[in-house]
């Protein structure tokens, strides 16, 4: 197993760039998420570091070698592609064997190392079958297979579950932790859906537009997210967002809506948007922190419901606030209808400010 | 009761209209097979007619003497026809085989370079190779005749080889880079990470997934070269050089009434490519399927 | 960690020494070894002709191809052939032969993809036969036909008299009148096949679900045939009729080998009328004026070509 350092890495397209500056550390059997939305060069980051395609500039260390300039092959890397890319016109024991034979093994550890990673994920009775004549859970594991045969000292996953139906996705999600967990390996995986992420990973990447916006463990990211991005992004349902304006009433720091109503800060928040160079803030919270009340109380902001979602153990209410939807759950013992006239209070410990123009996290020093 | 009566009556009603379809299908291609067969038909009855059976007014439906002498004349390495026969066979052979092996090993870098690369320039020359078989051959006669004359090259079989390279080039890379397209990238990435190199990536996993293209090909070029008239005709004026179709032209207008010579060698002269395509035509069909209409 | 940045600078450094499409085209200086060899065969065959004969066209040429002594003679060359009644003659005989040949094939051949495309016992072995003459030379078809037409022993003028339809044999390639029509139907005869490959091969890219979608919605096998079949089958279907329409406008070895162009040019069409003019009469500077203007209409017709398939390269999505 070995550690992986990013340095600077760019990757140009013409004058695009899909991948901008980005530097990270995976250290050695550490399981990394890279997560961000569609297009936001994940995959282009992973092929960086296999070396499908060539750097533009900056550095790639896998163990303690330089691999820039180093082909694929010579990387020691094993990767597991989104469609899984398996051999159409092999059978599944020749896609096992491929990379073996490829290092000219001889034929009888080949044959050995095959049916070991058959049997570890049981799928002995699949050897001689067509990747076509697999199911998409079954050719899931055969990709997994291929990459576990030559125990490389990175393994480099590229969204592996995101063609599976939900209940095969969570099973197999298991199955990776797991397997991560018995060879202490050292993984990248890469993911748009931020809860295998969250629950998958030591720590997450989060990109954006070529740019690695957060690198942290997923309960820190969900914590202290450091841009609305980041806030937004991870975490479901998203964390809401309402723009606001700052201003002082009765010597005190408040938030002030367009719609008239304005929020009392507490001496920690009010110390935050003090600081911030604009008057523009951008109040963010999760929908587990607002309370939702039927009567006015104090503190609380007037809302309309707009819509009522109950899931079983929750009921999630939306509601218009500043012109943006916030989301707020509560017990399903509370009756709220559609229109209904509710007031909202904030939790003022675990309320996130922004900087409406920076975007950027506010902080308290 | 009325209801079911309704429906039945309609079931019925539509299966009548699809009859009528099949049917008028089935007339069809009785027509079309008889249009196409019997042409190719009366060539074989009238090469085994003698030359004195051929000539009759009404004809000999079938011969009174079935014969195979016009065969025997174009095998026998002995006389002279056999061996001018057995001679332009030879070279047709050649000819077609030299251009099928450079075909594939031009065409095939070229298709896989044009699907997977983004190099400037890709476009338009993707398009400047697919034009070829838009300039008709006759546009190239005269400067390609001083062009080889110049080169040393007429007279000599490497003239047609260099010719035909170029007709069968602009659809064997057009149906191969629709292979290379349908075929992801990322069985290639994954080779490479397996341990391959480009080019073994290329050999042991892309090769053998655009095999009926490149049989597709190869037949294309094979069948191309076999029949090409023009170039061979004013390229090549030494007998002893000529391929089938100038060599069974010279034949003829130098034995007008050889009929039954005639459609025999023209029957020898289709076997190869025929068979060739018969028993290959599956892949020639799926290659147009996957490789050039399906996108 | 200080090797690591100096690398990286020495690396920026040399891509910002050369200037923008060289480096782009430098960068990919691998990719170009693929399409070389393709590339220099297209320019040597076509490339070098092309140039040529445009510059052929401005001379006149002595017989013997001693073209040293070519002398320039600026467009002479091009009014003498729109000035001459052959020309005339020859494009009406080339315009009738290539619509006829190319819209008949298409249609026969569209009819057989069709009548194939439903599985029945011995399709396989009809599909085989039908393709045969496509295959064959059109050297040998040509003498087939040239038997099937023979003014005295030919087998048509035998039926035909036979039935009581004709007096004695009709000279079909012999007369002024009939040659065009007959030579057609023997290009049809090898032509129609291309156009039933290729539109069996796009039949069989129509989604089976969308033609149920359409029987569910109550459309008739016919209405399933304008609305679902037809549609899908464009583009295929532009493809296959301007390469019939090329293959047609450059056909050579049919008339050529039946009947020479004759009698009195009735079967003439523009490639055998240059071929004659070249290397018959020697008059090279003629025929590649012919050549120049063959080449413009062929040009044409190529733009939509290239429209067809870029209209596919499109839709394929693939860069
Ligand atoms: N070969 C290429 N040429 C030009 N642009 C490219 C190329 N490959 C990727 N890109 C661009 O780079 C960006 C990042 O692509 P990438 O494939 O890394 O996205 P991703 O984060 O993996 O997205 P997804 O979740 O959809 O897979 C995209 O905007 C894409 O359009
Ligand atoms: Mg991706």
């Amino acid at each position: 197993m070995a550690h992986v350092v990013l340095k600077d890495l760019v990757k140009t397209y013409g004058s695009f760039k899909a991948v901008n500056n980005v530097s990270l550390t995976v250290n050695d059997g550490e399981f990394v998420a890279l997560v961000g939305p569609s297009g936001c060069g994940k995959t282009t980051t992973l092929n960086l570091v296999a070396g499908l395609i060539p750097i533009t500039s900056g550095d790639i260390v896998i163990g303690d070698r330089v691999v820039n300039d180093l082909d694929p092959k010579d990387r020691d890397i094993a990767m597991v592609f989104q469609n899984y890319a398996l051999y159409p016109q092999k059978s599944v024991y020749k896609n096992l064997a491929f990379p073996l034979q490829m290092r000219r093994l001889p034929k009888e550890e080949i044959d050995r190392k095959v049916r070991e990673a058959a049997r570890v994920l049981d799928m002995t009775e699949l050897l001689e079958r067509k990747p076509r004549e697999l199911s998409g859970g079954q050719q899931q594991r055969v990709a997994l297979g291929r990459a576990l045969v030559r125990d490389p000292s990175v393994f480099l996953m590229d969204e592996p579950l995101s063609n599976l139906d939900a209940k095969l996705r969570v099973q197999m999600r298991s199955e990776i932790k797991r397997f991560h967990q018995d060879l202490k390996a050292t993984i990248i995986y890469v993911t748009h859906d931020q809860l295998e992420a969250v629950t998958m990973a030591d720590r997450m990447a989060v990109m954006n537009g070529g740019y690695l916006q957060q690198y942290d463990s997923p309960a820190q990211v969900f914590a202290h997210p450091v841009n609305m991005f980041v806030a937004s992004f991870v975490g479901s349902p998203a964390m809401s967002l309402v723009p606001l304006e700052a201003s002082t009433a009765n010597g005190k720091s408040v938030l002030t809506s367009a719609e008239g109503w304005s929020l009392e800060l507490s001496p920690h928040n009010a110390q935050k948007v003090a600081k911030a160079k604009t008057r523009k803030i951008v109040l963010g919270a999760r929908h587990s922190t607002i309370k939702l009340h039927k009567s006015a109380v104090p503190g609380s902001i007037p809302a309309k419901a707009y819509t009522v979602e109950p899931t079983g153990d929750v009921t999630f209410v939306q509601a218009f606030l500043s012109g943006a939807l916030v989301n707020i759950s509560m017990p399903p013992t509370i009756a709220v209808a559609p229109d209904e006239q509710i007031w909202l209070e904030f939790d003022q410990e675990r309320m996130h400010l922004f900087d409406g123009e920076t975007e950027m996290a506010l902080k308290a020093h | 009761m009325s209801a079911i009566a309704g429906t039945a009556s309609r079931g019925q009603a539509r299966r009548r209209r699809i009859d009528g379809w099949r049917w008028s299908g089935r007339i069809f291609l009785v027509f079309i097979l008889l249009y196409t067969a019997l042409p190719m038909i009366w060539m074989l009855i009238t090469s085994i007619k003698s030359g004195f059976a051929a000539m009759q007014f009404p004809p000999q439906w079938w011969p009174d003497q079935p014969t195979l002498a016009s065969y025997q004349k174009l095998l026998d390495p002995q006389n002279s026809v056999g061996q001018d026969f057995l001679r332009f066979f030879w070279n047709s052979l050649f000819v077609s085989t030299a251009t099928t092996i450079l075909s594939v090993i031009v065409a095939v870098p070229a298709a896989y370079a044009f699907s997977r690369f983004t190099f400037p320039g890709r476009n338009f020359l993707f398009f400047a190779v697919l034009l070829r078989n838009m300039f008709p051959a006759v546009i190239f006669l005269v400067p390609l005749f001083i062009l080889m004359r110049a080169i040393g090259l007429v007279n000599t079989h490497g003239s047609l080889i260099l010719t035909y390279l170029t007709f069968g080039l602009p659809l064997a890379i057009w149906l191969l880079k629709g292979f290379y397209d349908n075929i992801p990238v990322q069985l290639e990435q994954a080779a490479r990470i397996d341990g391959a190199t480009r080019f073994q990536a290329f050999v042991l996993i892309v090769m053998p997934l655009s095999a009926p293209g490149i049989i597709a090909t190869a037949i294309y070029s094979f069948i191309g070269a076999w029949n090409e008239y023009i170039y061979a005709y004013t390229f090549l004026s030494k007998n002893e050089q000529l391929t089938l179709p100038v060599g069974i032209q010279r034949f003829f207008s130098e034995n007008t009434t050889d009929f039954p010579g005639l459609m025999a060698a023209s029957f020898m002269m289709s076997v190869p490519v025929v068979v060739l395509f018969l028993v290959l035509q599956r892949y020639f069909v799926r290659a147009l399927t996957e490789g050039a209409v399906k996108h | 960690m200080t090797i690591l940045t100096g690398k990286a600078e020495a690396h920026r450094r040399l891509q910002s020494d050369k200037s923008g499409m060289l480096r782009k085209i430098w960068s990919h200086r691998a990719d170009y070894a693929y399409v070389l060899p393709a590339i220099v065969v297209m320019l040597i065959v076509i490339a070098y002709p092309v140039y040529y004969t445009i510059e052929l066209s401005f001379f006149n040429t002595p017989p013997g191809l001693q073209l040293r002594d070519k002398i320039f003679t600026g467009l002479d060359n091009y009014t003498a052939i729109l000035k001459s009644p052959v020309f005339w003659k020859v494009t009406s005989n080339t315009l009738i032969w290539t619509l006829a040949s190319t819209l008949i094939a298409f249609v026969l051949g569209f009819a057989c993809a069709l009548a194939l495309h439903r599985d029945f016992a011995g399709r396989g072995i009809l599909r085989a036969i039908l393709i045969i003459p496509w295959v064959i030379s059109a050297v040998a078809a040509s003498y087939i036909w040239k038997w099937i037409y023979h003014s005295d022993f030919g087998i048509i003028g035998a039926v035909l008299v036979g039935l009581g339809l004709a007096d004695r044999p009709p000279n079909f390639i012999d007369s002024v009148s009939t040659v065009l029509p007959s030579l057609i139907v023997v290009n049809i005869w090898r032509e129609f096949p291309f156009a039933m490959i290729m539109m069996m091969a796009g039949l069989q890219t129509v989604p089976d679900q969308l033609l149920r979608a359409a029987k569910v919605d109550g459309a008739n096998a016919w209405q399933r045939f304008c609305h679902v079949t037809f549609p899908h089958l464009r583009n295929v279907s532009t493809v296959t009729i301007l390469l019939l329409a090329v293959a047609n406008f450059n056909s050579f070895i049919i008339p050529w080998i039946m009947t020479g162009g004759g009698p009195s040019n009735a079967s003439h069409i523009w490639i055998t009328h240059i071929y004659e003019l070249a290397f018959g009469r020697q008059r090279w500077g003629v025929a590649s004026a012919y050549s120049v203007l063959l080449f413009m209409i062929v040009m044409s017709l190529g733009y939509f070509y290239v429209r067809a398939l870029s209209g596919n390269e499109r839709k394929d999505g693939s860069v």
